[in-house]
């Protein structure tokens, strides 16, 4: 496939912010219709070498050519009209205009006729035939909105591929995807690989992904970064998924990577926490399960099954329509977080910055959020300053969270370390339950382990623990029991290791 | 355009947390020397009993405020209630039995409306401004119907005392009262559980509710002092000037808030504290005092300070994230 011509070539691409150093040095070369594939940690600098490539970042030191010239983009604007175009993370079609409208965008001006006004057929026509190109089945004058996630993420993908070649009359456009399965299902990635098979023939694309099985399957070429180094070139047909890890984290992964042999058997033991007919329109209907002591419940399912959401119902943060809760196997509790709480219920959430921490304070601080009312304050409403810096002290050594220490602010800590704060914040309060909605999510591998260790340390404590996951891997490696979610309700429970 | 901004917020965020406190410090001597060489009246013993006089009233006023701002919300009905429990204050002096502790009164009154504002916003899911805005018309009105155009007067030696009696030498009791106020607030701030849901409230509100704090509650909490501290202001105001008049409400909502902002506490952000607003009403009371002395007239000092709290606000804030407020 690849005809040995280089459309893109990078050699000692240097960028650091301060002492840091993110890109050093790194080479790569992307041929005309391949499929590059980019793996590292987080903080690996894979973003960052998009961001420089997409002319977000100026780079400090290096070249970047393209089809042999040299170019350094000023703007993510100037970088598609060179024919390099970008998928980000987040969505970044506008939801409430037609699907047309948000194919050409920003380069409507090709289509202006007189100046001002629109040549809507013209622009129909294209968007028709980028669709059609990719074999997608929609209509492009329908609102963008009347597609679900993983057909708008294909139209942004379509998009990105085709613009440049149909709309800008570039030959050999590169784009550019950062975790583009991150946010779509099992069987929506099959429609995805395919979708990107299709477009290598209008193209090259560079995608940054973290799993790596995916990466294995698609990539001509795989680069693997590791402290913003290029440590590896890998020939993905020589390669499995262990020795990529090993090369991201610059060691094999651990044969025993979600310490099953710590699984406790939890067969026999009294249930911690029950739900009753949990429902919530629209979200979730009639979920029933229970959680034994030292026991892992999974929960898996596709990302609108509902998983999250009862998640949040469970803890009482968004309160359910019907179904009761209870712990202990008392009466049921009042469904709302701080009666759970005070039965021994703790939830961390799957949006760290957005509800489970706050980054610009400091540890101590995000350590005690949740424990104001009855452990850090006394009767009269007295701050207990001097308990709430031992105490995070105590689970900054007990957690080994990497910090300056208990006045450190979080944003200095990276993402494990911060997921790490967010668990010490119900760990404090010693709960008896604890409902984690993808705990491990924008964690690097090296911190993850770390959770998944700490994870069977608190089963061995007999804590019952309710696991939300996106991440199959983890789902199976982690429970003892998996409740699979399918249309707002529990479609099966059935024992990991059966699954496995 | 995500990417970089995320990054470029996580990696300053740090830095910006804190405007530091030597800022405003600085700002207020270099304000005491420059209004003590361009004046010769200003450094007089009267004119620093005067000044201590006038920031008092601002600093009660201000206390209260700084928790509403430090929470992510605003208070424009400072200046309303101090007016309007000014005038309540006169007529429970004048009706007579109370004696001094009509300042009791003023208080209760002030917290009343404050947590009347306070339940409006947090239950009626209301921006604050929005809430505060159309209370301070009816605070205003109140007063004014109370008021009917004229200034009120009292006769008590003793109410009177309270305010601009002497118990140290040239300085006024209405200053022990704000001091006292002030250091009370400070403890409030950092060493009690209110104080530290203000700022989480202020910092990450929907944290706050994932992590199980009672954030409506605290939220009418807030406004209650806001208005009781505005409520203390109106009383020993009315003490201090022997009258309550139709004015003093619309000089103090510009007032309060340029003395919380411009001592650094930000808008939105959990971001600041109470000890800092003895310093921003420091600020915004030499600038008065000294422009007044300067003879610059009563248009261009509005200029003036109009221009100080936006450049305040600016200096303070975080420009990765937006300001919204709640």
């Amino acid at each position: 496939m690849n005809d040995g011509t280089l459309v893109l070539r990078v050699r000692d691409l240097i960028k650091s912010y301060g002492d840091n150093t993110v890109l050093d040095r790194v080479d790569i070369d992307v041929g005309r219709n391949q499929i590059v594939g980019i793996v590292g940690e987080n903080g690996a600098g894979k973003t960052t070498l998009f961001n420089v490539l997409s002319g977000l970042v100026e780079a400090d030191g290096g070249r970047v050519e393209l089809n042999g010239a040299e170019i350094h983009p000023p703007d993510y604007h100037s970088a598609t009209l060179l024919g390099i175009s970008r998928v980000f993370q987040e969505q970044a079609l506008i939801p409430n205009i037609a699907v047309y409208e948000n194919i050409p965008l920003s380069h409507e001006r090709l289509f202006a006729r007189a100046g001002q006004l629109m040549d809507k057929r013209r622009m129909i026509e294209t968007a028709q035939r980028i669709v059609d190109a990719t074999g997608l089945d929609i209509d492009v004058r329908r609102r963008t909105s009347d597609y679900d996630f993983s057909k708008r993420q294909a139209i942004e993908i379509a998009r990105a591929c085709l613009v440049p070649q149909e709309v800008l009359g570039i030959a050999y456009p590169i784009v550019l995807l950062d975790e583009p399965t991150s946010a779509l299902q099992k069987t929506e990635e099959a429609a995805f690989f395919d979708l990107i098979v299709q477009l290598r023939e209008h193209g090259s694309l560079m995608f940054v992904s973290h799993r790596l099985s995916e990466v294995l399957s698609v990539s001509d070429v795989i680069y693997v970064l590791k402290d913003g180094r290029l440590v590896a070139t890998v020939d993905p047909t020589e390669a499995d998924e262990r020795r990529l890890h090993g090369l991201m984290v610059g060691r094999e992964r651990h044969a025993d990577y979600y310490h099953e042999a710590g699984q406790l058997d939890a067969a026999r033991r009294a249930a911690v926490f029950e739900t009753q007919a949990l429902t919530q329109g629209g979200a979730y209907a009639e979920v029933t399960i229970e959680v034994r002591a030292g026991e892992v419940l999974g929960i898996g399912g596709l990302i609108e099954s509902g998983k999250s959401e009862f998640g949040k119902g469970a803890a009482g943060i968004v309160a359910p329509d019907s179904g009761t809760v209870s712990i202990d196997g008392r009466a049921p509790i009042k469904l709302d977080l701080r009666a759970l709480m005070k039965h021994g219920l703790g939830y961390v959430p799957a949006e760290r910055h957005a509800e489970g921490m706050i980054v610009p304070f400091t540890v101590a601080w995000n350590i005690s959020l949740a424990s104001g009312q009855d452990i850090f304050s006394n009767a009269l409403g007295v701050w207990r300053g001097g308990l709430e810096t031992s105490v995070a002290r105590r689970y900054i050594e007990q957690l080994r969270i990497r910090t300056s220490g208990a006045g450190a602010y979080c944003v200095t800590l990276s993402g494990g370390n911060q997921q790490k704060v967010v668990l010490a914040k119900w760990l404090c309060r010693e709960p008896k339950v604890l409902i984690l909605d993808n705990p491990t999510r924008g964690v690097d591998a090296g911190a993850k382990e770390e959770i998944y260790r700490l994870i069977r340390d608190l089963s061995a404590k007999g804590l019952g623990i309710i696991l939300i996951t996106d991440e199959l891997m983890e789902l199976i490696g982690l429970s003892n029991r998996v409740a699979i979610m399918r249309d707002d309700r529990v479609a099966a429970i059935v024992d990991a290791r059966v699954v496995g | 355009m995500a990417p970089r901004t995320t990054s470029l917020a996580r990696r300053f965020g740090a830095a910006t947390a804190t405007i530091g406190i030597w800022l405003p410090i600085a700002v207020a001597l270099s304000l005491i020397v420059f209004f003590s060489v361009a004046t010769d009246a200003f450094m007089s013993l009267r004119n620093v009993t005067a000044i201590s006089g006038q920031a008092s009233t601002l600093l009660l006023a201000s206390l209260g405020a700084t928790f509403v701002i430090l929470m992510g919300s605003i208070d424009l009905s400072v200046g309303a209630i101090v007016l309007l429990v000014g005038a309540i204050t006169v007529t429970t002096v004048n009706a007579g039995g109370l004696g001094v502790s009509a300042v009791l009164v003023g208080i209760l009154a002030g917290a009343a409306l404050g947590a009347a504002n306070g339940l409006v916003f947090a239950f009626g899911v209301i921006p604050s401004f929005v809430v505060t805005l159309g209370s301070l018309s009816v605070f205003t009105g109140a007063a004014w119907e109370i008021l009917r155009g004229r200034a009120l007067r009292f006769d008590s030696i003793s109410f009177e005392n309270l305010a601009i009696g002497q118990a140290v030498a040239h300085l006024p009791n209405i200053a022990l009262w704000a001091l006292g106020a002030w250091a009370a607030m400070v403890f409030i701030c950092f060493k009690t559980r209110f104080g530290r849901y203000m700022y989480i409230i202020g910092g990450g509100e929907a944290v706050a509710e994932t992590s199980g704090l009672p954030v409506k509650r605290y939220k009418v909490y807030a406004f209650a002092p806001s208005g009781g501290m505005a409520g203390l202001a109106g009383a020993l105001a009315v003490a201090r000037l022997g009258a309550a008049g139709p004015t003093p409400g619309t000089d103090l909502l510009l007032n309060t808030l340029a003395a919380v902002v411009v001592g650094g506490t930000s808008l939105s952000r959990g971001v600041g504290g109470v000890h800092r607003t003895l310093i921003g009403v420091l600020i915004i009371s030499l600038l008065d005092n000294g422009l007044n002395l300067m003879g610059v007239n009563q248009y261009a000092q509005m200029i003036v300070k109009g221009a100080v709290v936006i450049t305040a606000v600016l200096i303070g804030q975080d420009r990765g994230k937006s300001v919204v407020m709640k």
